[in-house]
């Protein structure tokens, strides 16, 4: 408490202070999660590998889906939705389950579903070379497109923390939506092309299929990484107006609320 | 000189709340309890406190003294009335709390500390100096679950303070280690506010008010009863509860203990009666000689649940003049909730009082001092013999040796 920091300064501090506190909050939950488990963060493997290996076995083997590369086909689909899925699962409880945090004076509450989605984003990343493996044994090789995967990844993030602020804030007045919230999550997955193709689908239900913003990104991500091609531009820019339109309401729903979550804790 | 913190016509309401159900209209019945009478958990609080100033506040349990904390601290809006906080706000409310019992002592001081406002590099480079001040040395890379209670303590409030906050909230801390680590805390404290930090704390120990604090703010079902000197508050503190106390003793009040001392209603017996003194033995008995041991037997008969009452004993001249002073709260002695009958014993290993009668008092109070539940004032009596003074209060064991040169 030497001098007054110019107004300059505090601002940089803030930021600086923000970007901080953001990288401590999440290697505080990844050290959570798995320090004292044997396998550690193989866990985070554990269950796309699973989902993976039942998918492709059931779907190619018993039923006999006809789908070209259908193992990769299937787990871009499982990752994909996996992210979403994790996260979506758990923002219910952040503000409930972190109350120590939330009656800390001055802590920035709007960091929380960042924190929560960024941690989830960190499993979906030790996954991808995985995913990059089993392009590789099906013949598959990188090319140019590729590198609209960070992109992707951003329009993706947008989506999930636009959707996991009004959840997070609906949780505390109104507890059953955590709940609702996952039960919801296995019936979305069935009607996501997660496990099979939407050339599978019959035409006219296409629309419908497209009101779900993971569809379009479940499938541009095929295009980049199966096929090899730019994903499509309007796709992708529909998806980034849908995020970011989500995630400015969602978080104005989540400031106005904020001075009444501590009270309803 | 302005203030750091400023509140003007602070009031807080809670409604009593519908279940979720009734706001969101699943049921049909939602209606009934809408026009539910707002509840006032502070009314009209204004005070300021100064750069370098420490203000407690005082009040029974439920008369707003977490609340007001929390608005100072930013967490939730007063309903009415404004704050201003003009500074950085650090906050020893739950001691510990925040820490994750599988990281390490270290992993959770810099995640603490960075929470507090610190920059990650700052925490780091504090890092040595917060783990000296909690003394944790060899224990800082064991995950916190296997630390004391103790422990925790000691590792959350060095962190605290080392974050220099300008203006700290305090809600009753100083339950932190033993006495040696208390000394240093409130020398850490000292301090933090000539460095020009203003401290908010919660207190119900009417002496560390006193010792401690500058000014006070008392209050009473969220209003403000008295803001003033920590010392005058205090006083009219102290004695509000003696009359509490009084007002509390019923008038049917039984008019001698199972032991047969006679009782004078208000006199020497007070107490709200919700527990009840049903006996005290001496032994070896009232008759004592110097330096032998006592031992005080309180029986005591509890109808309904209490949750963990003081026990509180002193010895007394009939003067008045306190001899012996000592209660389950100080000495730290946990006691349980508790329901039926019981008994709790001091022992004295020796009692090196001057000859001379004395009496011994003996008092059960509510879990924050509030009132009494039973209190027997100069009712037993015991009669010290022997001993070598003639007049004072001490008469330890002694012997003069004089050498010539």
């Amino acid at each position: 408490m030497s001098t007054k920091p110019s107004h300059q300064n505090s601002q940089e501090r803030a930021w600086k202070h923000a970007a901080d506190l953001f990288s401590v909050l999440v290697s505080r939950d990844l050290k959570i999660l798995y320090k004292r488990s044997s396998l550690g963060f193989g866990w985070a493997l554990v269950t796309p590998l699973l989902q993976l290996f039942i998918f492709s076995f059931v779907f190619r083997r018993a039923l006999r889906m006809e789908v070209h590369n259908y193992p990769s086909f299937v787990f871009i689909g499982v990752l994909v939705f996996g992210w979403l899925q994790g996260a979506l699962s758990q923002c219910g409880g952040i503000i409930t389950s972190s109350k120590s945090l939330v009656t800390q004076p001055g802590f920035p509450l709007t960091l929380l579903p960042h924190v929560m989605v960024s941690v989830r984003l960190f499993h979906f990343l030790i996954a991808l070379p995985i995913l990059f493996g089993l392009l590789w044994c099906q013949g598959i090789r990188p090319a140019w497109p590729w590198f609209s995967i960070p992109g992707l990844l951003v329009v993706q993030y947008l989506l999930i923390v636009g959707m996991a602020y009004p959840l997070a804030s609906l949780n505390v007045i109104f507890r059953d939506t955590q709940h609702i919230v996952g039960v919801s999550l296995q019936l979305i997955m069935f009607v996501t092309p997660v496990f099979y193709s939407l050339d599978q689908v019959p035409e006219q239900m296409h629309p419908w299929f497209y009101l779900n913003p993971m569809v379009g990104l479940i499938q541009s991500w095929r295009d980049v990484l199966l096929d090899g091609n730019w994903p499509n531009p309007v796709t992708l820019l529909t998806l980034s107006v849908v995020g970011i339109t989500l995630l400015i309401i969602g978080r104005r729903t989540f400031v106005a609320q904020s001075h009444c979550f501590v009270e309803e804790l | 000189m302005n203030a750091l913190v400023k509140a003007d016509g602070l009031g807080k309401t809670f409604t009593t709340k519908p279940t979720t159900a009734k706001r969101l209209h699943l049921s049909s019945l939602a209606r009934t309890s809408r026009t539910a009478d707002p509840f006032w958990a502070l009314r009209n609080v204004s005070f300021e406190v100064a750069r370098g100033e420490m203000m407690g506040i005082v009040g029974a349990n439920g008369a707003g003294k977490s609340t007001l904390l929390r608005l100072l601290g930013g967490i939730g809006r007063p309903t009415t009335g404004t704050l201003e906080m003009n500074g950085r706000i650090g906050a020893l409310l739950e001691l510990g709390g925040g820490f994750q019992g599988d990281l390490t002592g270290r992993e959770n001081a810099i995640l603490a500390a960075v929470v507090a406002g610190l920059l990650k590099s700052e925490a780091l480079e504090l890092l040595p100096e917060i783990i000296r001040f909690a003394e944790l040395e060899n224990f800082i890379d064991a995950p916190v679950r296997t630390y004391s209670t103790g422990m925790t303590m000691r590792l959350a409030f060095a962190v605290a303070v080392h974050t220099e906050p300008e203006i700290m909230l305090v809600d009753e801390f100083l339950a932190v280690g033993d006495l040696a680590f208390q000394a240093k805390c409130n020398a850490r404290i000292a301090k933090l506010r000539e460095a020009g930090c203003a401290i908010v704390l919660v207190s119900h120990g009417m002496d560390q008010i006193r010792e401690q604090c500058d000014r006070a703010l008392w209050l009473r079902r969220g209003e403000v009863v008295a803001c003033d000197t920590a010392k005058a508050v205090a006083t009219y503190y102290e004695q509000e509860m003696r009359e509490e106390s009084l007002r509390r003793t019923p008038e049917t009040l039984p008019l001698s203990t199972a032991s047969g001392t006679p009782a004078l209603r208000k006199e020497n017996r007070f107490g709200s009666m919700e527990m009840e003194i049903s006996g005290v033995t001496l032994r070896p008995g009232p008759k004592l000689t110097c330096g032998a041991p006592l031992a005080v037997e309180i029986q005591f008969q509890c109808p309904a649940t209490l949750d963990s009452p003081i026990f509180a004993l002193s010895i007394t001249r009939p003067d008045g003049m306190i001899c012996l002073d000592t209660n389950t709260r100080s000495a730290r002695i946990p006691i349980p909730p508790l329901h039926g009958d019981g008994f709790i014993q001091l022992t004295i290993e020796r009692l090196d009082l001057a000859a001379g009668a004395y009496f011994i008092n003996v008092g059960v109070f509510d879990s924050n001092w509030s009132h009494a539940y039973d209190f027997h004032w100069h009712m037993y009596q015991i009669f010290m013999e022997g001993g070598s003074a003639h007049k004072g209060i001490l008469a330890p064991p002694n012997q003069w040796t004089m050498k010539l040169a």
